[in-house]
């Protein structure tokens, strides 16, 4: 009888806990959602091409909650430029923007992140294994996104390289780099609800 | 930043602010779509007429005008790109560039179509409250199996409530830098990672206090939601719009 109640009480305690453990990963994707959604407008203004953050942030949310809650964040941000919210660069939502030029790198953030989510579990921590994974990452963004434009534009695959691409290359490069110290930073915050 | 906040919902009682959200919803989408396959003169007359809709909503245009001033900035470089780069006849010279009438043309159909879309969704968000947006939103995800609609419901509200903060966050952040001299840092590494590492833990943490206060009012899945109604009007409203939408198609 005793062990009965024990058991049960026990299990309660596991059920509130996996419960607050679902609600805050819920609001950490909400959150990394709304910092893709902001980080189109953040840039830091070096050079001539300003840095954009926005993929950053898609690297982080892959790295930092997992292919699950990062795939998750990443839908319900396009969802949200999708029903009109303005979340897309530029302030313009609507699925006009899904279908537009630069949608291919909007659809493309899904393969990515889930990849990167995937990829860096394999070994928790290893900064090795979080590079590669955000550098195919990157890769499948670009595949999509440099793919449609070509459709759309009808460029030659040079001209849409040089322009959908090329430019943006150190960029990524350098932000990859700041991803690994940023999540390195950042995952005992996430962690700590994630593993209890 | 002041156009995520600015151009919210404005209460109202007419037609627009009347018409079932998921209407609304639907016919956002049409126009968006709709958009893609036009010419320049029904263009410019479309995005005439979504004005004259989003004014009648009770945006004040004075605000929308400020509100929107970078975006016209961005269609201005997005008209001027089109018009000096696309090869055709010369109009004039614009400096050391030919001007050519296609890509005055080309310019001007591409700015017309992003702004009848920012229009359309300015006319939705000033006439819905996110209750019913949201409520619409689930409505549409419920008939979709291993989607918790009511989550990404709550998920989306989230969105757009942490939306001003993180911007906020993201100024003051960037302030405090400027302050003590980041710009003579010229390493953009550096500087990357010492804007977002505290950007970062400071929303985290907000998060962190948001979950806990959700948690303590028994937040759970199983909500209630803004109540849905449509009746006959509603469809006669849509009917127009798809009507409209297919002129928009035809010529």
């Amino acid at each position: 009888m005793t062990s009965n109640k024990q058991t049960l009480a026990q299990q309660r305690k596991m059920e509130t806990e996996t419960g607050g453990r679902q609600l805050r990963m819920t609001v950490y994707a909400s959150l990394m959602a709304a910092l893709t959604a902001a980080g189109a407008y953040m840039a830091i203004p070096i050079g001539p091409v300003p840095i954009v953050l926005q993929n950053l942030f898609i690297y982080l949310a892959g790295l930092l909650l997992g292919w699950r809650w990062g795939l998750a964040s990443v839908g319900v941000y396009i969802l949200a430029g999708a029903f009109g919210l303005p979340v897309f660069a530029g302030g313009l939502g609507g699925i006009g923007r899904i279908v537009g030029p630069t949608g291919g790198y909007l659809i493309g953030f899904l393969p990515a992140v889930f990849l990167i989510g995937w990829i860096s579990a394999k070994r928790k921590g290893n900064v090795v294994y979080d590079v590669v994974a955000m550098i195919i990452g990157t890769a499948v963004i670009y595949a999509m996104g440099v793919s449609w434009l070509k459709i759309l534009t009808g460029m030659t695959w040079g001209k849409t390289l040089a322009v959908g691409m090329l430019p943006f290359l150190i960029g990524d490069a350098l932000k990859i780099a700041a991803a690994v110290p940023i999540s390195k930073a950042l995952r005992p915050i996430v962690n700590k609800t994630k593993e209890a | 930043m002041a156009g995520l906040t600015a151009l919210g919902y404005i209460s109202g009682s007419g037609r627009l602010h009347r018409w079932d959200p998921r209407f609304k919803i639907v016919a956002l989408i049409m126009v968006s779509l709709a958009s893609l396959g036009t010419s320049l003169p029904v263009l410019s007359g479309a995005c005439l007429l979504m004005l004259m809709v989003v004014i009648r909503a009770g945006v004040p245009p004075g605000a929308l005008m400020r509100d929107l001033k970078p975006v016209v900035l961005l269609l201005l470089f997005i008209f001027l790109a089109r018009a000096l780069v696309t090869p055709g006849e010369q109009l004039f010279v614009l400096g050391p560039w030919p001007v050519t009438r296609e890509g005055v043309i080309a310019g001007a159909a591409i700015c017309s179509r992003l702004l009848l879309v920012l229009l359309a969704g300015v006319a939705v968000m000033a006439s819905t409250r996110l209750s019913e947006i949201k409520a619409a939103v689930e409505w549409f995800l419920k008939p979709i199996p291993g989607v918790p609609e009511k989550r990404v419901g709550t998920m989306l509200s989230l969105i757009v409530r942490f939306l001003p903060h993180i911007l906020d966050q993201a100024r003051e952040t960037g302030e405090a830098q400027r302050a003590r001299g980041i710009e003579n840092r010229k390493n953009p590494f550096y500087r990357v990672i010492r804007f977002s590492i505290p950007v970062l833990r400071r929303t985290f943490l907000t998060a962190d206090q948001l979950a806990l206060a959700m948690e303590a009012r028994c937040y759970a899945d199983d909500r209630t939601d803004a109540e849905l109604v449509s009746d006959r009007s509603d469809w006669i409203l849509m009917g127009t719009t798809v009507l409209l939408c297919l002129c928009l198609l035809m010529f």
